[in-house]
């Protein structure tokens, strides 16, 4: 007591508290009010938790998501702290949304709060642009696509777009200058200027007084801030907080899989807050598009600042403000609206989008001309893929399936046999083929011609190769033990990086179920290897297995980077080289690993070093609130006026 | 209402936020110290690097072994050449020295002509056991853990203090 007198003596500390809870509302403190607050206590929680996550991250495009991916798996809580920071973003989202809904049907935006309206304003967009911002910071999939989308919707701004775009990305394509200024936008000037913006918020909120409720009659008494509204609102930002923790905890911060420019397969779409404007975007066709990317969030915001201004009638109850409510739903309608509609629509299968032709049956189109380098194409993936493992062609080849020397000279359509190749059982119902459906129309079509130019006593239009990726290169024996001979084979990038397990299963059917199978459980034969078959990954040989994810992951990125041929005279297939060929890259890679690593119940990304378990931390926070809450229960239960209305 | 029952609830309220600040603060505290802490008391992990295998090793002669060793600083992976000189005597056994004078710091060479360890930072001399023979040399060369599995030469990379009289691992 003597300390806070001695402090008083030389800096307003009573009257600075004084300030902040002294506070007459109109009405009387309501659950109503307690949204701006909780914003105010997530965005304090995004500061600390921000700032934790930088003893860790490095803004650097080689080294943010392993960094991250360190924070997350290796340190102690670093899985909470950043999965406080990630949920904390969308929840500062949801209650801005909420805070800015409720001053608005409340009426309290109008005069003298118009410049308290604007601040507000200002926070909005700021934290929108935070969220974009810090997206970018973790550096997978979706950051990439984000900034890489982002930049060019501001390329489209007309006049000044050509300007910004370079400003933007720091270059003239995203790089390392890219992740440098977003994180120095995030970090500082962004998050300086929210700072700023919401201690004026509060000045104009003491300045103009609480708007209260709208209720004239009701406004006739009043109730203090003080401990009333600060109750309340310790009540909400602690079941938000609460929230955040199980959600940290469960489903945790989503992995994502490491930023890939090259990575074609991957269907960005983005986080639900920017949902609404991806699926406005389908609307406008090419040369009106910057009307939607542009027009759409300029007039949203223009919208929103002259709101005060535009309504001046001082009437604030809702009842009689039929055009501004009925505004209102038909404006957060569309929002939610067009959020569900690009939540379940298909990336890349839009009217306008140029993948449409993808979903027409390539059987049902006409195979068109070929020449010699459809041919060789045709060539190269009937081996690529595995066909020759069971066909034989050109004089080699399995003989588990029919010898197709001759098949240009059996009068099968060309829709016939893409037909036969996508979906062998339409044919024969008891075909053992597996259906090749994942092949792109380019693919299928090569591989069409090449069959067709298949005619026995006709040389082929091109000199035979040899099977591919077979030869000088060093080969690691399928069935080696890699953790045995440490030293001589090291393990790719890819190892170290934590892959996203549901991209890896697409990539691994499209590079890998020819020969591995569907998820890696079937036996597809091997002629001429030793064993017979390609080695089953689904449970995967034990000597490759281990229970420690990165371990397995070594284990298994020295075969996905070098590749192996198996045991035996001529197998027919070998494991293509994927790192050391660049036929895919290292976050691929990554994902493939991951995702093996799940067949085989290993999560790739396990955390380590959780400090406390997620799940028996938000066992103790339940029961450090409940434990919190039996004392006051137990005071509020034995009062002698209990009767006492929380 | 009357004063009493207003001033015992609000009471009440002010307890019970204090008690949410309170217990909020614990629940946040905990994670915020734990992560800061983080890995700072952690012993990196100990690797085993594949030398060579016994056999191809001479008895009683010194041999420089170089061993590339994964690295691991955080979250960084960097593929380091270590060597090690490896002394086989004669009753099979394998000793290990790290290549670094205790004294300075230097790297020593094999005088086969005198058949001692000679560094030529200060004139240290050691025998072939490690023994110092001569020089400034404060303690005998550092031995490095060493173990034999199925014929192969496993060793594990350390570092010690220089220019004491004991051996501190650093």
């Amino acid at each position: 007591m003597k300390l806070l007198l001695w402090i008083d003596a030389r800096w307003p500390l009573s009257a600075m508290l004084r300030v902040g809870l002294e506070e007459k509302i109109p009405g009387g403190a309501k659950y109503a009010y307690v949204f701006g607050s909780a914003a105010l206590i997530v965005f304090l929680l995004q500061i600390i938790t921000g700032i934790w996550q930088v003893f860790y991250y490095v803004p650097t495009l080689k080294e943010a998501y392993n960094s991250l991916s360190y924070l997350r798996i290796e340190v102690p809580f670093g899985w909470l702290v950043h999965g406080l920071h990630y949920w904390g973003a969308q929840a500062m989202i949801i209650l801005v949304l909420l805070h800015m809904s409720q001053v608005y049907l409340w009426g309290a935006y109008k005069r003298p709060h118009e410049l308290q309206w604007l601040i507000g304003v200002g926070l909005l967009v700021s934290t929108m642009a935070m969220v974009l911002t810090g997206g970018v910071l973790s550096w997978d999939k979706q950051s990439y696509w984000v900034v890489e989308v982002a930049s060019n919707i501001a390329g489209t701004v007309p006049l000044i777009g050509d300007y910004i775009k370079p400003l933007m990305l720091g270059g003239p394509a995203v790089g390392q200058l890219t992740i440098a200024r977003f994180f120095t936008l995030h970090t500082t000037i962004l998050s300086g200027f929210i700072l700023v913006l919401t201690v004026a918020h509060l000045i104009a909120l003491r300045a103009a007084g609480s708007a209260g409720t709208f209720n004239p009659q009701e406004a006739t008494r009043t109730g203090p801030f003080w401990p009333d509204q600060v109750f309340r609102d310790g009540l909400f930002s602690s079941l938000v907080f609460f929230t955040l923790i199980v959600l940290s905890a469960w489903p945790g911060a989503p992995v994502q899989g490491m930023a890939d420019p090259l990575d074609s397969s991957y269907a960005p779409k983005p986080e639900w807050n920017f949902l609404f404007l991806y699926q406005v975007l389908k609307y406008f066709p090419g040369h009106l598009e910057p009307l939607a990317t542009v027009g759409i969030p300029f007039l949203g915001t223009l919208l929103l600042v002259l709101i005060p201004f535009i309504d001046r009638n001082p009437e604030r109850r809702p009842s009689r403000r039929p055009l501004a409510i009925t505004g209102y739903i038909v404006i957060m309608g569309a929002f939610i609206a067009f959020t569900i509609l690009g939540h379940y629509s298909t990336p890349g299968r839009t009217a306008a989008g140029s993948e449409a032709a993808v979903k027409s049956s390539p059987a049902a189109s006409t195979v068109s001309f070929s020449n010699a380098a459809e041919l060789k194409k045709g060539r190269q993936l009937f081996h690529s893929h595995g066909c020759i493992a069971c066909h034989k062609v050109e004089d080699t080849g399995g003989t588990i399936g029919p010898d197709l020397s001759d098949e240009g000279n059996r009068g099968r359509s060309p829709q016939w046999i893409a037909e036969q190749i996508r979906n062998p059982k339409s044919h024969d119902p008891k075909s053992t083929m597996p259906a090749f459906s994942f092949l792109s129309r380019s693919d299928l079509q090569a591989l069409v011609d090449f069959l067709l130019s298949l005619k026995s006593g006709t040389p082929p239009a091109a000199p035979a190769p040899a099977a591919p990726q077979r030869g000088d290169r060093e080969s690691v024996s399928e069935g080696a033990t890699p953790a045995a001979s440490p030293g001589h084979q090291k393990a790719g990038e890819a190892a170290y990086i934590l892959g996203n397990a549901g991209h890896g299963a697409l990539l691994f059917n499209k590079n890998c179920i020819q020969c591995h199978g569907n998820k890696g459980t079937d036996e597809v034969p091997n002629p001429g290897s030793a064993a017979g078959k390609v080695p089953p990954l689904n449970p995967i040989d034990r000597r490759l297995y281990d229970p420690d994810p990165q371990s397995f992951a070594d284990h298994i990125d020295l075969i996905l980077q070098h590749g192996a041929t198996p045991k035996g005279t001529h197998p027919a297939l070998v494991m293509p080289p994927f790192g050391a060929e660049r036929d895919l890259t290292q976050p691929e890679i990554a994902d493939i690993e991951a995702y093996v690593l799940g067949l085989n119940h290993v999560d790739r990304a396990r955390i380590m070093h959780p400090g406390i378990k997620p799940k028996l931390f938000i066992a103790l926070a339940a029961g450090l609130n409940i434990i919190a809450w039996l004392f006051p229960a137990w005071v509020w239960i034995r009062g002698k006026h209990g009767k006492a209305r929380l | 209402m009357p004063e009493t029952i207003e001033s015992t609830r609000r009471d009440f309220l002010k307890l019970s936020t204090g008690i949410l600040l309170l217990v909020n603060s614990v629940v946040l505290g905990i994670p915020l110290i734990g992560s800061f802490v983080g890995p700072s008391f952690r012993r990196p992990e100990e690797i085993w690097m594949k030398e060579t295998a016994v056999s191809d090793l001479q008895t009683e002669q010194p041999v420089i072994l170089k061993t590339s060793d994964e690295k691991v600083d955080a979250y960084l992976h960097e593929t380091v050449v270590r060597r090690v000189w490896a002394v086989r005597h004669p009753d099979g056994d394998v000793t290990v020295f790290s290549p670094i004078c205790p004294h300075l710091g230097c790297r020593y060479n094999w005088d086969p002509s005198s058949r001692h360890f000679v560094c030529p930072c200060h004139g240290s001399i050691y025998s072939i056991d490690g023994k110092v023979l001569g020089g400034p040399a404060p303690r005998p060369l550092d031995t490095l853990p060493s173990k034999v599995e199925q014929g192969i030469l496993y060793v594990k990379w350390e570092r010690f203090e220089v220019g004491i009289p004991r051996k501190i691992r650093v």
